[in-house]
């Protein structure tokens, strides 16, 4: 049945959890896109039966024309489907930038096509300018400051970091107060958390 | 109508007071948060309360240099905090409402609502997304459908442009009492009131800043 397919892709959308990228289903999309390619050829095949038999294509309301309008919403449905796959996950693709900073784990961009992991790419760059043109940081400051300052643990060894004027050794398991905005990035990538109680 | 309690209580509320750069940009913030449409960038506030920011921050480094009293310092040190996260939010969401909408907001005089670094950026984001779905999408179909804007060639308009809803439910507040006015059919009075409405209803009123949107309800 038309449209089958398409609607396939789009459910698996849906489906999946609000948020969370899936794999890019490689198949169904290539069947999707491959059934387009056939409607158009079954399209153009009854436009031009239209033409020898005759017949003046503007007008003519027969069997082969209504044949060729449903292949052409057929066409353009499947499209639809298609752009909203790949505008929702680049849609989510975006918010991991602001959720998961510059750099992606590994096991999401192994969900990612080439041209998605080129898109998060470039779209960072793009807020990137905006910041520095602007001459502030938008990804520290997620939440509102209850406190200047917050406890944090460290999860990962990190070793010597530079954070304000002092040198702080970030060491596994060790037990900080840091000031907040310094904090933030290092929480966000995992390397830290914050210590309650 | 409310007793003479509640009215005293109302016109003592600071938000119909407000009048320092830290007050106007809470309630540009709370108004960008609430609305689902971007609205007109407040360049000269913003320009004032980076100003103040950095005053702050100075004053911070002065009284620290000082080894003046811990509270006080970080009292001090919360009020940057707190005007910081203002401004960074209200940028933040500014661009996550371009981020959505970028092709609407640029064939519409939304595009005007923009700073200049926003419209800056908002080209940016046009070509990459383009470029994206040609690359992905629209280049293995068939000639004919390959627009990124028009379903078709068969399609007048550019009907592929997701725009943002302006029939969400969203509660405003007046700032004084207007009186009794017209609101598609149905007479309100609003005395600093608070009431739900549909938010392109609203729209006009936001634009000349009469009313504030406080929440925004999704039915």
């Amino acid at each position: 049945m038309y449209g089958r397919k398409g609607s396939q892709l789009v459910r698996e959308l849906a489906s999946g959890e609000a948020g969370q990228l899936t794999s890019f289903n490689n198949d169904l999309f290539d069947q999707v896109v491959r059934e387009c390619n056939e409607h158009k050829l079954q399209l153009t095949s009854l436009f031009e039966k239209i033409k020898h038999d005759g017949l003046d294509i503007e007008r003519t309301r027969n069997a082969d024309h209504f044949g060729a309008v449903i292949h052409h919403l057929s066409l353009i449905r499947n499209k639809r489907c298609l752009m909203s796959y790949m505008y929702n996950r680049a849609e989510m693709i975006r918010s991991l930038r602001w959720k998961a900073g510059r750099v992606l784990p590994v096991e999401i961009q192994g969900k990612m096509t080439h041209s998605e992991e080129e898109y998060f790419k470039k779209h960072s760059a793009a807020l990137e300018s905006y910041m520095s043109a602007m001459d502030i940081d938008l990804t520290v400051d997620m939440v509102p400051p209850k406190d200047p300052y917050i406890q944090v643990r460290v999860i990962d060894d990190i070793g010597e970091v530079l954070l304000g004027d002092q040198v702080i050794s970030l060491v596994r398991n060790s037990v900080h107060s840091l000031k907040r905005s310094d904090a933030e990035p290092l929480i966000s990538q995992g390397l830290m958390e914050e210590f309650l109680g | 109508m409310a007793s003479g309690s509640e009215d005293t209580f109302w016109t003592q509320d600071p938000e119909v007071a407000a009048s320092t750069d830290v007050e106007l940009l809470k309630r540009a913030w709370r108004n960008e948060k609430a609305s689902p449409e971007i609205l007109r960038f407040e360049e000269p506030l913003v320009e004032r309360v980076r100003e103040q920011i950095e005053l702050l921050e100075q004053t911070v480094e002065e009284l620290r240099a000082e080894g003046k009293d811990e509270l006080m310092i970080s009292l001090y040190q919360m009020d940057l905090d707190r005007t910081l996260y203002l401004l960074r939010s209200y940028l933040r969401i500014r661009l996550q409402k371009i981020e959505k909408y970028t092709i609407h907001i640029s064939k519409t005089d939304l595009w005007g609502r923009l700073s200049s670094q926003e419209q800056a950026f908002a080209q940016r984001c046009i070509i990459i997304m383009k470029e994206h779905l040609e690359q992905s999408v629209l280049g293995k179909l068939p000639d004919g459908y390959k627009d990124v804007l028009k379903q078709s060639l068969a399609s007048e308009d550019d009907d592929m442009v997701p725009e943002p809803p302006l029939d969400t439910f969203v509660f405003c507040k007046s700032r004084g009492d207007l009186g009794p006015f017209q609101l598609d059919d149905s007479v309100y009075y609003m005395i600093v009131h608070r009431c739900k409405n549909d938010y392109r209803l609203v729209q006009k009123h936001m634009e000349d800043g009469s009313w504030a949107l406080v929440m925004l309800l999704i039915p």
